[in-house]
């Protein structure tokens, strides 16, 4: 993960801004190189897209399960 | 502490015989506990009003007894009671009243409920990445929902489980209220306020079951209601309570009145009627108003009051509703004194709980006789329990 994502999303956390928080992690899931590291970043860009009742919610669900880490 | 059971055997008898409840009914933490199970936990009792969450979403944290609970308007609009912890580690899931925009994410380890409280999401539950594992059934492990009831816009729980249906238990008083089942719509926030008094909660209760003190403590109401124009409502293991035949409408200064229920009656044009619905709750129904107390019993000897009023219509006249909700307040605040009065009592050594009048207190005495029923209950169970474990 690049600093200035690190960054963003740290800032991110701090302001609790979901929004930024759901494209921040899913910015990280697709900039990933593993698999299991993309699904880390995915799961929390899902949680709190649940958490906010967010849009992206059922894509990044979907995503999850594709891989197998999601019911 | 006490570590002797208390002898209910003075209360278990007809009004003109009996004694109040023993001191430490009032005073005593191990009876408090008792009673906390016996009369609150395993019946209906009042937790808030369903107006606290008027939205979807609306979530309310609000401790019973010591029991942290999580008032709730799912995304369908329907009221909910859960337990609020996480199913994981126990963690508290919301702190402060607030909006649930989706779902409910534990600040812990960020486990998810839905508005309905099943559960959604589990992270990293079967390592990093992998949000499933065999062991982790989400079916099984959704909130503890407790068994809720809204009447009159209260939240009535049961949280033992196992009290008979809500309906059942209170078929006497639906029935009797009947005329008064129509939408009824909370005043807003200046309709309703809180009342801290140092009194134990059953003392409220005690105070609002009877008219006999209404010419003393209410001196106001000698004018157009006088004692002999109220009557008692008793119905023994239920609820009681009094009545009037002088109910008049409150007026503002062009002579605009509050509107009546719809179609409640001609019988109410005069009548009004103020119930204790056993354990915790206290209404009051009126042609064009009605309102609901909520006692929090805080500890043996600490009650907050939790008062509500309700109009018929959704817009009523703002300064009339400020006007009434005054003057109940007022009344209200006559009674502290003396609940707060007879709780110091209690501290008298030996006071025997008192005696009654036969004519004028047979309601606070159908209370008491209740309280009694329902401990002695309690006592027989836990201790057949603790013979079946031997």
């Amino acid at each position: 993960m690049s600093t200035a994502l690190d960054a963003a999303m740290i800032a991110a956390h701090a302001a609790h801004d979901q929004g930024a928080l759901i494209r921040l992690y899913t910015q990280a899931a697709n900039e990933a190189n593993a698999i299991d590291a993309a699904c880390f970043y995915l799961t929390h860009a899902y949680v709190f897209a649940l958490e906010a009742g967010a849009p992206e919610a059922p894509a990044l669900h979907a995503r999850l399960k594709e891989h197998g880490r999601e019911a | 502490m006490t570590t002797q059971q208390t002898d209910l055997s003075g209360v278990r008898t007809t009004v003109d015989k009996a004694n109040g409840l023993p001191n430490a009914h009032y005073i005593d933490e191990a009876v408090f506990q008792e009673e906390k199970h016996a009369l609150l936990f395993s019946q209906w009792a009042g937790l808030a009003v369903a107006a606290d969450v008027p939205a979807p979403g609306d979530a309310k944290p609000i401790e019973f007894l010591g029991m942290p609970l999580l008032l709730l308007r799912d995304n369908d609009g329907e009221v909910r009671v859960f337990q609020n912890i996480c199913r994981h580690r126990g963690m508290i899931l919301v702190e402060e009243p607030r909006k649930i925009e989706g779902a409910i994410r534990c600040p812990y380890h960020s486990w998810c409920y839905s508005t309905k409280g099943k559960l959604v999401s589990t992270p990293h539950v079967g390592g990093p990445g992998h949000n499933t594992h065999d062991s982790i059934d989400r079916d099984t492990l959704g909130l503890n929902e407790v068994r809720s009831h809204i009447w009159r816009d209260v939240v009535w729980i049961n949280v033992s489980g196992d009290a008979p249906a809500f309906e059942e238990v209170h078929a006497d008083l639906l029935q009797r209220w009947s005329d008064f089942e129509k939408p009824l719509y909370h005043g807003g926030a200046d309709s309703r306020f809180q009342l801290g008094v140092k009194t134990n909660w059953k003392l409220a209760v005690e105070n609002y079951c009877e008219s006999y003190h209404l010419p003393w403590v209410h001196p106001g109401l000698n004018s157009y209601s006088r004692l002999e124009d109220h009557y008692h409502i008793e119905n023994p293991g239920q609820f009681s309570g009094q009545g009037t035949m002088v109910y008049r409408q409150l007026k503002g200064k062009a002579g605009n009145v509050f509107p009546d229920f719809d179609g409640v009656g001609d019988k109410w044009d005069e009548q009004a009627e103020y119930i204790a619905v056993y354990p915790n709750v206290l209404l009051g129904v009126h042609r064009d108003h009605s309102y609901a107390i909520l006692l929090e019993a805080k500890s043996t000897e600490e009650t907050l009051e939790h008062v509500h009023l309700y109009y018929s219509v959704p817009d009523t006249d703002a300064h009339l509703r400020a006007k009434n909700s005054a003057l109940w307040k007022d009344v209200f605040e006559e009674d502290i004194f003396v609940v707060e009065g007879m709780q110091k009592g209690r501290h008298v050594p030996g006071f025997d709980g008192g005696r009654f009048s036969p004519v004028m207190d047979s309601p606070t005495h159908c209370f008491h006789d209740w309280v009694a029923d329902k401990v002695l209950s309690h006592r027989a169970q836990t201790q057949a329990q603790a013979q079946a474990a031997e």
